[in-house]
């Protein structure tokens, strides 16, 4: 039973501007850690941003948990983004705010607006995200402000956000691409390993195709807005490769 | 060789007529002032009136005899000069944080309406001098401190509000786009993507604003709007000059306190 299921999705950004994705079609099963790869601009970004609609599709069908994410309205969409964690490239932190209450930020959706105004969170999701800084090895570091942190501490502080929505799917946006090569195996190692001990399946953009090919058993291949590739890692050859980043000038 | 000497004579020729410009431009200046001293000082000037060189150096001495007896007389309305303008920071800022929201372009609820009226509430803030708000809220609700108070806080609004949209439209945006992706509503959003991040902006200007404040509140009394103002308004009135002086240093040291507070409390924030 496929978790998500995306079906001939279409975006443009301006009304007679170029088509960003042109008509994607890919499913996504219960244990899969997905990696989409594709040269600068193929539309990782933007298919990704779809899901949860942060950017709104000009066209097709997405449906999450067997909802379908384009028609529902303000508070469904906001019920089904609580249960999508999303970890950044650039980390997207609250830079002025604690780790903590970075952390805590992820149950907002869960949070009434009054508690929120005050940072008032329940005394479960305060242990919760206790656990969760121990899990990613932050516990040192729960007073700091998030700007006090190196970017590799920066990015556990995004994975613990995501985790405490008790997330059903994981949404990564090249979350290696703003850390050097040690970290960033760090950082997919731990985010494998979180994956398969909470059993999130995860949807992972990557530009780094050895990255890629190391921590995901599936790879989608986009080039210039169409889908090129979907298979097992094992599939994915030197001929597909060339074929999918050949668009791209060096 | 004549290359050379033609190529020197054209730098020589535009910088010549560089410098012939710059003196048309001073000529023109000089004109446009002379004009003004004519009209509004030399025909305008009551000349017999003030008698003299040594005339002149009377009427200043009679500010310099100190009416120290005075001095007690001024706390109660030194504070009330700085109640007003806390007062009136605070409700100022009441006001600005809805008009700032209104009219920060990256948050506005609507670009077609809600945008230009909170521009226009901005403006209309600041082009109004704070003596005319006085006037207006004086006729509105009678003398006394509560006027001086609403002027305060109207005049404050432009600034406020001005700087803290700026501040809303310069903000990253990524902690917002994270923000709506955990799932919160447009207040959390608010709250936790946009507040924190202009939180500093925001109360360093709100304190130098109270710090402009105090010295707006020492000229209400001028109008009827109590304070120092209005102890200034009566010892001019009963030609004590002594006592006016008395007055001008109070507000002096009001001032200098209230910038000196602002200043640590501006680095405290930021």
């Amino acid at each position: 039973m496929a978790i998500l299921e995306v079906r001939d999705l279409r975006v443009r950004y301006a009304k007679r501007g170029p088509e960003i994705l042109r008509g994607v079609s890919f499913s996504l099963e219960a244990e899969d850690f997905c990696a989409v790869i594709g040269p600068s601009g193929a539309g990782k970004s933007t298919l990704i941003r779809c899901i949860n609609r942060l950017v709104e599709p000009s066209g097709g069908e997405i449906i999450l948990f067997g909802e379908d994410v384009l028609s529902v309205g303000h508070a469904g969409l906001r019920r089904l983004r609580r249960r999508i964690g999303m970890i950044f490239q650039e980390f997207n932190l609250v830079n002025r705010l604690s780790v903590m209450d970075n952390v805590l930020s992820g149950r907002l959706g869960y949070t009434g607006t009054v508690r929120s105004l005050f940072r008032a969170f329940p005394r479960a999701d305060v242990e919760r995200a206790l656990t969760i800084l121990d899990r990613v090895a932050l516990s040192d570091h729960v007073d700091k402000r998030a700007d006090e942190l190196s970017g590799g501490q920066r990015q556990r502080v995004g994975i613990a956000r995501a985790l405490m929505q008790e997330p059903d799917l994981l949404l990564l946006d090249e979350p290696t691409s703003a850390l050097d090569p040690k970290i960033s195996r760090d950082v997919m190692a731990l985010v494998r390993g979180l994956a398969r001990e909470y059993r999130v399946p995860v949807l992972c953009n990557i530009h780094d195709v050895q990255l890629a090919t190391e921590f995901c058993n599936r790879v989608i291949g986009l080039q210039d807005g169409v889908k090129k590739f979907d298979g097992s890692v094992a599939a994915m050859d030197r001929r597909r490769l060339d074929e999918i980043y050949a668009l791209e000038v060096l | 060789m004549t290359a050379a000497t033609a190529r020197i004579d054209l730098v020589l020729a535009s910088r010549s007529r560089q410098r012939l410009a710059g003196a048309a431009a001073a000529a023109a200046v000089a004109a446009v002032a002379a004009w003004c001293l004519h009209d509004v000082v030399i025909a305008d000037t009551d000349w017999s009136r003030i008698g003299g060189t040594l005339g002149f150096l009377a009427a200043l001495q009679r500010f310099f005899r100190l009416d120290l007896g005075l001095a007690t007389q001024l706390l109660e309305p030194a504070l009330e000069t700085f109640m007003m303008a806390t007062l009136g920071t605070l409700l100022g800022c009441l006001f600005s944080l809805p008009i700032a929201w209104l009219g920060a372009l990256n948050v506005t609820p609507s670009r077609f309406l809600a945008y230009p009226v909170a521009r226009f509430m901005m403006v209309l803030s600041r082009s109004v001098h704070e003596i005319i708000w006085a006037l207006l809220f004086v006729a509105a609700v009678g003398l006394g401190a509560l006027p001086g108070i609403l002027a305060v806080a109207m005049r404050s609004v432009g600034f406020i509000s001005k700087i803290t949209a700026e501040a809303i439209e310069n903000i990253d945006p990524r902690p917002v786009e994270a923000m709506r992706a955990v799932g919160a509503n447009r207040i959390q959003v608010m709250l936790y993507g946009i507040i924190p991040q202009i939180l500093p902006v925001i109360l360093g200007t709100i304190i130098f604003e109270w710090d402009i404040n105090i010295r707006r509140s020492a000229v209400m009394g001028l109008v009827g709007a109590g304070g120092l103002g209005l102890v200034f308004f009566r010892q001019m009135a009963q030609f004590n000059y002594g006592g006016v002086t008395m007055v001008i240093l109070a507000v002096l040291a009001l001032i200098a306190v209230g910038e000196t507070v602002s200043h640590y409390l501006r680095k405290a924030v930021t």
